[in-house]
């Protein structure tokens, strides 16, 4: 992860863990609880049209599974009546008057990220290798067809272990000339995309952000992108979800 | 709050208890606010996709080598040698997949899932050193890989 650097949260008495933000008329879902071991109660924070979502903030915080599903599902679940700037998993504010003070500075990048991401939602797609159609990999490369002869000429765990490593080869190669052509496709029919994080074994990990209403037609284009090119790429699409990717990286300070 | 049912083979829906397919947009996206502290992540180790083809083991090469050997170049086009070695993609892949046993596609999610709450240290234990509990069964012909694809229709 590429905050593996960060600082440790000081878990002073004030503090405050903040999960995102929202207009200020929004009212929390029902039900709903924080991070940490005894589950904080949610409130909010105003300051003029805009609203923080937050609750104190544990002593020794981690992220562990449990406090990375509640951000998660508070997240969706504010998502799923209106729109929310979610905060990454993790940020703590020394006391409620910082967030006062952050919502004022930047009010209206933030008025505007929101009015950005009404109405739509986040899709991620992710391609990782299919491993089934092995018969057209011999065919077509030409490194393989060569290095199965020699295996099968000369059977044995070194001539072996170079034909594996040219299969797996093969395969990632052709699994992420196809994810490209899937990608070009697919931005065809959202409104915008970025790269998401790179995740090891995925050839490719990209986000979408797209109004509700075309949702299902998203996904129908991903079911037969899917079936079209499952010889070579396997497809999960994760989502609706809280617009992660498309919220500013930072506020102004 | 998000639908919880599954319509479709490659679209997961994000529910309640699942982590598995967002976790690193959850730990990299999303806003950011300078002044303010972030929580440790020192030591996470988050395990997030199942990659058999681009893990570099020698066993992954092995069964790559095995399968490709068994590869017969002769034979009718639409022989479901190779899709069967790998339990799906390919040819028929669809139906393939879906023939799988449940029980074997649950097995590997059980343990990704398992593997997953270690990682990000459920119950404090994310400093321990982590069995070799690979999340697909380690045998190198048949079977080897669950439809990836239906995993989360099967987790239920």
């Amino acid at each position: 992860m590429a905050e593996s650097a960060a600082i440790a949260a000081t878990a002073a008495p004030r503090s405050v863990y903040v999960y995102g933000v929202v207009h200020a008329r929004r009212v929390l879902p029902p039900g709903r609880t924080g991070v940490g071991e005894h589950p904080a109660p949610l409130r909010t924070l105003r300051a003029g049209e805009l609203a923080a979502v937050v609750s104190d903030a544990p002593a020794g915080l981690r992220a562990k599974r449990r406090d990375l599903l509640a951000h998660q599902e508070l997240s969706l679940a504010l998502a799923a009546d209106g729109p929310v700037l979610p905060m990454r998993f993790g940020m703590v504010a020394p006391d409620e008057e910082m967030v006062r003070r952050q919502l004022e500075s930047s009010h209206g990048d933030c008025l505007a990220a929101l009015h950005r991401v009404d109405g739509r939602v986040e899709m991620n797609l992710k391609a990782v290798p299919a491993q089934g159609d092995l018969r057209s990999l011999v065919r077509e490369d030409p490194e393989v067809a060569r290095l199965r002869t020699a295996a099968r000429r000369t059977p044995g765990y070194e001539t072996s272990l170079r034909l594996g490593e040219a299969v797996a080869r093969g395969l990632t190669r052709r699994a992420t000339a196809t994810a490209a052509a899937v990608l070009a496709e697919l931005s065809e029919v959202a409104d915008e995309r970025v790269a998401g994080p790179e995740v090891p074994g995925c050839v490719l990990n990209a986000s979408f952000l797209l109004a509700r209403e075309e949702l299902r037609r998203f996904r129908d284009v991903v079911e037969r992108l899917a079936a079209e090119h499952g010889g070579h790429v396997e497809l999960r699409l994760t989502g609706p979800l809280p617009c992660y990717s498309f919220v500013e990286p930072a506020w102004a300070c | 709050m998000a639908p919880t049912t599954y319509t479709e083979e490659v679209v997961c829906v994000p529910r309640a208890g699942t982590l598995y397919d967002v976790m690193e947009l959850i730990l990299d996206r999303g806003m950011v606010i300078d002044v303010f502290v972030r929580v440790s992540l020192v030591g996470i180790e988050i395990l997030k996709i199942d990659a058999r083809v681009v893990v570099a083991s020698v066993d992954t090469y092995l069964r790559f080598a095995e399968a490709c050997n068994r590869v017969d170049l002769e034979r009718d086009r639409t022989s479901r040698t190779v899709p069967e070695l790998f339990g799906g993609g390919g040819g028929g892949a669809g139906a393939v997949a879906q023939g799988l046993g449940k029980r074997k596609v649950k097995k590997a999610v059980g343990a990704v899932e398992d593997k997953v709450k270690r990682a990000v240290g459920e119950g404090d234990e994310d400093d321990e050193p982590e069995p070799d509990d690979e999340p697909r069964p380690r045998r190198r012909t048949g079977s080897a890989a669950p439809a990836r694809t239906r995993r989360r229709s099967e987790e239920d």
